[in-house]
């Protein structure tokens, strides 16, 4: 029988591989842990849904190297829902045959409310990141709904501080993308102008579909209609609503555009560019600003982020990875995978950890947030000036 | 061989039954199967009016979104079983075709055609903004479907469970449209497209054909659309849109007209590539288009086209 000896190098190189073992306690180990994102990656939305599901790849390498989940390392598995709710339903079904954990998914709330039921049926935990319909969390399709994205009704009641509050405007027009989630921001935005007693009219409202890029008949009837101020609502911030803006500027409307929250994200200025001067919103994240430059997951993750796309992420990448935190955070908390389970330790609770800092949930699933009233000051530079 | 291709088709369809397991019983492979027969279906309402009239409706969206509305709002409300919906929603597919069926009697061809999809814009524009409907956050939390058949019940939860509804709806349009094919409507529907002289001096009156088999064609689609509404248990104005339109035409043109397997073979197709070949939501759009531009150029019947080409050739 021949005896192997170990050489010096051999040696080293076994000798390093054990210390670096013992040296990193939190390595993931076990069979992975599969966790899906459905979000588009082609069309108008692709952009923005790419930067989401980008950053749950980034979450899923921070939680990694932290020690995973339950011990075992988490792997992304990502699909296209081309912002059409027929294929989100094929995809969601792709990811329950994927047996993925959960479903992180929804920058278009039609193809959300499709696809709820497809992953309620087949058990399988399901976050959305951004869709902001209200029947989301309604809870017909899905009993166990969580949503990190803020709700219409707390953006609503902002628009309206921002209308009347801040602007002092009385005649207000609307742009409104005609699907679940414009009109029902709309209605919310309304009902809040009205809860603040204040006097106000609506002088225009014109609507168009999620995928429109010109605007320019409906912005001929916002300029005859003299508003104070308009509030765009427009979730195509990678195409509808740059043109839009531009189009805007074109028309020469006096009134203030009020981008909706959440809106005027880095593609709006990227795209936009100057014609983005003066535009006031509010959002609930922004990378480099407080609170979030002080949280070091959020610190981690920007790095990260930079060095992997060479730019900041935004709302919808924050969203993105805070869900897949939130999920980890609560199943390493309940110490199961079970859907039920985990849900439960989300929905009214505060989950610790994210790059939100600590997130607190309702009762429904719904994620609390504090809004940033903003003006764009420079758009060529995206320079934004808080707005106490 | 003539005589024997119909029963065959028959045939073949029937076998399609198996096809789900055989090709390893798992929920993705069901899921596709249900898809491609609930799609089929809805693709033939519009052949019933592509092949045997040779006008292009672009209309039938609304026959496949009533019966998907009339389902879901049918069972989520007064909470009627499958039976009653599926009735519900032919019923109201032929009120609504007997109405579009009236007011384009007089057209043909392209004027045909844009009324028929000014009328789906305007039904989709109503879906939208009709909170009676649902308005443009659709109806949630359709329940599965329930059907009593022979004395048995049927609940179709998965895809698994739908399947047998699937595809036994999928052989109950093949045995219609072979009716249709071989009925005096049909051959009177294919003379008053290839000879409206011989037609008219023969005595069949045109407008009432026409107007007869786009009737006909409605609650096919309708069918579709109910059944679509439990798979998916969610039903919204997205039923208008053309991601359904541009499946239906794309899949009867791309096999070939006049074949009674000819848009399943289509719908699956297409189904089977965006499901399992797929190389993302633009790639696929150009992979569809660019098949369906190279057929047409070079083979303008379709893929039958192409075989007959491959016959003719191999007995020359």
């Amino acid at each position: 029988m021949r005896r192997t000896r170990l050489g010096r190098r051999q040696f080293t190189f076994v000798a390093s591989a054990a210390a670096a073992t013992l040296a990193a306690p939190a390595i993931a180990q076990g069979e992975p842990i599969k966790v899906g994102t459905i979000f588009p990656q082609s069309g108008p939305a692709g952009p923005n849904g790419q930067a989401v599901a980008n950053a749950v790849k980034i979450a899923a390498e921070m939680i990694n190297a932290k020690g995973g989940v339950l011990g075992r390392r988490l792997v992304v598995v990502s699909k296209d829902d081309e912002s059409t709710p027929a294929v989100g339903v094929t995809r969601a079904n792709e990811m329950v045959a994927e047996k993925v954990a959960v479903v992180i998914e929804g920058w278009n709330s039609p193809v959300t409310l499709a696809m709820q039921p497809v992953l309620a049926r087949a058990d399988v935990l399901d976050i959305t990141a951004v869709s902001k319909a209200d029947p989301i969390l309604a809870g017909q399709a899905n009993p166990y709904a969580i949503r990190l994205n803020s709700s219409n009704g707390q953006d609503g009641a902002v628009i309206a501080e921002i209308l009347l509050g801040k602007l002092n405007a009385r005649r207000i027009g609307f742009l409104t993308q005609n699907d679940a989630y414009g009109n029902g921001a709309q209605a919310v935005i309304e009902a809040e102008l009205g809860r603040l007693g204040k006097p106000w009219e609506k002088v225009v409202v014109e609507q168009f579909p999620f995928k429109q890029t010109d605007f320019r008949v409906s912005l001929a009837n916002v300029k005859q209609a003299k508003p104070d101020a308009v509030v765009a609502i427009n979730a195509a911030e990678s195409s509808g609503m740059p043109a839009l803006i531009q189009q805007y500027r074109q028309a020469g409307i006096d009134g203030v555009f009020v981008g909706a929250v959440g809106t005027i994200l880095p593609t709006v200025f990227k795209i936009a560019g100057e014609a983005t001067t003066g535009i006031v919103s509010a959002d609930i994240y922004f990378s480099d600003l407080p609170p979030f430059d002080k949280i070091k997951e959020n610190i981690e993750f920007v790095e990260a982020f930079r060095r992997a796309h060479s730019e900041a992420p935004d709302k919808g990448a924050a969203l993105g990875a805070a869900a897949l935190e939130v999920w980890a955070s609560a199943a390493n908390a309940a110490k199961s995978l079970d859907r039920k389970t985990v849900a439960q330790a989300i929905r009214g609770k505060s989950v610790p950890g994210t790059v939100l800092g600590d997130v607190a949930f309702e009762a429904n699933g719904q994620a609390r947030h504090k809004h940033t009233i903003f003006k764009v000051v420079d758009g060529k530079t995206a320079k934004i000036e808080v707005m106490k | 061989m003539t005589r024997l291709a119909t029963p065959l088709a028959l045939l073949l369809a029937a076998l399609a039954y198996f096809v789900p397991a055989a090709a390893g019983g798992t929920p993705v492979v069901y899921a596709a199967c249900t898809t491609i027969a609930i799609l089929a279906v809805m693709a033939y309402g519009a052949d019933l009016i592509l092949s045997y009239l040779g006008e292009v409706s672009l209309g039938h969206t609304i026959f496949w979104a009533a019966g998907g509305y009339a389902a879901a709002m049918l069972s989520v409300g007064p909470g009627w079983n499958g039976w009653m919906t599926a009735g519900a929603s032919v019923a109201i597919a032929l009120v609504l075709a007997c109405v579009l069926g009236w007011v384009t009697l007089r057209t043909r061809e392209f004027v045909f055609s844009l009324v028929t999809y000014a009328a789906a814009v305007v039904a989709m524009e109503v879906a939208f903004n009709w909170s009676f409907l649902g308005g443009s956050d659709g109806i949630v939390g359709v329940p599965p479907l329930q059907l009593t058949v022979l004395g048995r019940g049927i609940t179709g939860s998965t895809n698994a469970e739908l399947w047998p509804v699937a595809w036994g709806l999928l052989m109950l349009t093949l045995l219609f449209i072979q009716r249709f094919r071989q009925s005096r409507l049909g051959t009177s529907a294919l003379m008053v497209q290839m000879n409206p002289d011989l037609a008219q001096a023969l005595g069949v009156d045109a407008r009432s054909v026409r107007f007869l088999v786009f009737v006909a064609s409605a609650p096919i689609s309708a069918l579709a659309g109910w059944l679509y509404a439990y798979q998916r248990a969610y039903v919204g104005p997205d039923m208008f849109e053309s991601y359904f339109l541009v499946l239906m035409l794309t899949a009867i043109v791309i096999v070939g007209r006049r074949l009674l397997l000819g848009p399943l073979i289509g719908t699956a197709l297409i189904i089977v590539q965006q499901t399992f070949f797929s190389i993302g939501g633009d790639g696929d759009k150009i992979v569809l288009g660019a098949v369906l531009a190279v057929i047409l150029l070079l083979w303008p019947k379709g893929l039958i086209g192409l075989w007959e080409l491959m016959r003719v050739r191999r007995a020359s």
